[in-house]
């Protein structure tokens, strides 16, 4: 984190905003935010699914689409401008709508997706809107269906916060699976399946509360974002369901991205959080399901090529040069099996990395980001190797599984996160290890049904 | 009175008038290092105890100095802060316990030492933040180099930082007026054998890299089998 969190939250929208603010005299029930950098080829696709979602949906809300763009220099904002659904293409029209208005503006500050969002949010509040929701700009399969299982459950259910679930290929979301869920769902009790999906709905209540953060010029304002507005809205007691949006299909094109710049962003937010929320993870024992709207239903899937060789070399150069920031990052024993796996890999022995192992890894990095033995920064991108090791194994787990068997080898290793918490809070403490603890805890996290709730949707 | 007596008479009275001439100015020393000493200690004690290290701690375990201090990360660093004022206080309490002479050495002693401190605090300076330099950016270029895929990443990274730490040496002997152009010959030794052993490289594999480049047409499977980066997400 390279911001000092103290400072107050700059509140004022610069004056091109302003400026659009006023041209819309002022008022939305409804805001859409759509972040982008350089997506011209895809945002029209999804400003259309939004303009039809909203006029068959919601007609008789006042609705404003705000793509909030980093600089794009491919005509990004030009397309959302023009992106236009004509009347003529819906079929279902007679009532009187209002007209959905499009806004594309830059946004300002450290450039990334919590900056962009920001924007959206500071427009959405000065709108007065009752219900905001954001989604990516690169998606495929996006549909008009999706603002309406986002917006409906904060506008007719009094839910603050809707995440995405989305079915996914078994090899998709590594990073939602191998850390950010399960880790989410142990430390603050909740079963938010995609926390970090990027598609939000949320009341005027919680954005509201967002803008008050301080936390804009951290990693927040990069690809840390998602989970840190997941973990407020659950830490912070909000009303928190799901909504099933089918399946989540990107762009193949990846503008600037870096895995280990993302994993950086990503776990060091989930660490940061963590430190923000220690009282509330602590109390809380075991999980629950958390409620799901939309009609499930299968999808096809784009198909998944992963190199795992590539994967496991990458984790073998990080045991041969990274070892002595691991040693002071990881406990002696997970450190020994560390290395002892990187040996194995290297005579050529199959690879596989115990659920409990990368759980010690995690907690080992959670409590060595909150202790600094080393600079957090250096810390974060040293995971990445291991990060690739687990990926590898899994993959080769799961190779011939189908996706109900993927989605109970992750609820094994979500189990394994929740029974080893009394450590990480003893490690957390600098207590000593809580043995029998783990036994007793294991009871608690029993299934718990999830609350029956209908929703027309 | 014979010979013998006058000369022991002149002995014990330029004995006397030595000692009297000497002995203030040995005592006064004596007694200004002694109490230089009693106040170092007093300050490493307080230092000790008031301050514990906790942020000075923090502040360097997140910059790395400590590291830098210790392998280990494990040195308190109070202490270092302590003993640091301690053997500053007991330098000072020397040099003017020194002073105390007054004679045309211990005069010459004390103007070398009061005029090369700051010079030698300077370079100190430089080299320690040369150091930290070093192993700050020789570290992320490690870990930029395993996520990168870099074979040679450890040896990079060292390469990095010795030019960095030697950098910082050539820039403290300047700074001292040491060794002036031995330093700089080397830096520009270092420097053009760098840049020659690039040439040199590029000259003899670069053509056929590029030549390969051109004639190679993008590996579409490779393509396919690299992980779209949304795929973590």
């Amino acid at each position: 984190m390279s911001h000092d969190r103290k400072t107050k939250p700059e509140r004022l929208l610069p004056e091109d905003a302003l400026l659009a603010v006023e041209k819309l005299q002022g008022t939305a029930d409804v805001v859409i935010g759509i972040p982008s950098y350089n997506n011209a080829r895809t945002i029209g696709h999804v400003v259309r699914a939004a303009q039809a979602g909203l006029a068959k949906y919601y007609p008789q809300l006042k609705a404003v689409i705000i793509n909030s763009d980093g600089g794009s220099t491919d005509g990004t904002r030009e397309s959302v401008v023009a992106s236009k659904l004509e009347d003529s293409q819906l079929l279902f029209l007679n009532t009187p709508m209002f007209p959905v208005h499009r806004l594309s503006l830059p946004y300002h500050g450290i450039p990334g997706k919590g900056s962009a969002f920001r924007l959206v949010f500071q427009l959405a509040e000065r709108l007065g809107a009752k219900a905001c929701a954001v989604v990516d700009s690169d998606l495929r399969s996006i549909t008009p269906e999706w603002f309406d299982l986002l917006l409906r459950p904060v506008l007719h259910a009094g839910f603050d916060f809707v995440a995405p679930y989305y079915h996914r290929h078994k090899f998709d979301g590594t990073i939602t699976n191998s850390i950010v869920y399960p880790l989410t769902r142990a430390l603050y009790g909740l079963r938010v399946r995609q926390p970090i999906g990027g598609d939000f709905g949320m009341s005027s209540r919680l954005f509201s509360r967002y803008l008050e953060s301080n936390d804009w010029e951290t990693d927040t304002a990069r690809y840390g974002i998602d989970i840190w507005m997941t973990t407020i809205a659950i830490a912070e007691g909000y009303r928190v369901c799901q909504s099933f949006l089918g399946a989540k299909l990107h762009d193949a094109k990846d503008p600037g991205a870096d895995l280990s710049d993302m994993l950086h962003q990503v776990v060091g937010s989930v660490f940061m959080l963590m430190q923000d929320y220690e009282r509330v993870w602590k109390a809380r024992a075991a999980s629950e399901d958390v409620d799901l709207f939309g009609f499930r239903f299968g999808v096809g899937l784009d198909p998944i090529t992963i190199n795992v060789d590539r994967m496991l070399k990458a984790f073998r150069l990080g045991c041969h040069d990274l070892g002595e920031i691991w040693e002071r990052a990881l406990q002696p024993d997970t450190h020994a099996a560390v290395l002892r796996m990187g040996q194995d890999s290297s005579r050529g022995a199959p690879f596989h990395m115990e659920d409990e192992l990368w759980v010690r890894i995690i907690m080992d990095f959670a409590v060595s980001y909150k202790r600094q033995p080393v600079e957090r920064g250096y810390l974060l991108r040293s995971l990445t190797p291991l990060y690739l090791a687990r990926v590898a194994s899994f993959v080769s787990e799961v190779e011939n599984l189908i996706s109900e068997e993927v989605e109970q080898r992750i609820e094994q290793l979500c189990i394994c996160f929740e029974h080893l918490k009394p450590d990480l809070i003893a490690r957390w403490d600098n207590a000593p290890s809580p043995s029998g603890i783990v036994g007793r805890e294991s009871e608690k996290t029993q299934e718990k049904p999830a609350s029956t709730v209908s929703l027309e949707v | 009175m014979n010979i013998f007596e006058r000369v022991i008479k002149e002995t014990i009275e330029r004995i006397s008038s030595q000692f009297s001439a000497n002995a203030p100015g040995l005592l006064t020393g004596i007694l200004i290092v002694l109490l230089a000493y009693f106040l170092a200690r007093l300050t490493r004690w307080l230092i000790s105890r008031i301050f514990k290290g906790i942020t000075f701690d923090r502040f360097l375990r997140r910059s790395g100095l400590l590291s830098m201090l210790n392998q280990s990360g494990r040195v308190r660093t109070v202490e270092i802060v302590a003993n640091a004022a301690f053997w500053l206080i007991l330098l000072g309490g020397v040099v003017t316990g020194i002073s105390a002479f007054d004679t045309q050495i211990t005069s010459q002693i004390t103007t070398t030492v009061i005029f090369i401190s700051p010079k030698l605090i300077a370079a100190a300076v430089i080299l320690v933040a040369g150091f930290w330099l070093g192993r700050y950016l020789s570290r992320h270029i490690l870990v930029w180099a395993v996520n990168e895929a870099i074979p040679a990443g450890r040896r990079l990274a060292l390469a990095v930082r010795i030019l960095v730490v030697f950098v910082a040496v050539a820039a403290a002997a300047d700074h001292l007026n040491f060794a002036r152009n031995v330093f700089l010959a080397a830096f520009i030794l270092v420097v053009g054998g760098i840049v020659l052993s690039a040439s040199l490289a590029l000259g003899l594999y670069g053509k056929e890299v590029l030549h390969r480049c051109l004639q190679e047409k993008p590996d579409k499977t490779q393509e396919k089998e690299e992980m779209s980066i949304w795929r973590h997400i």
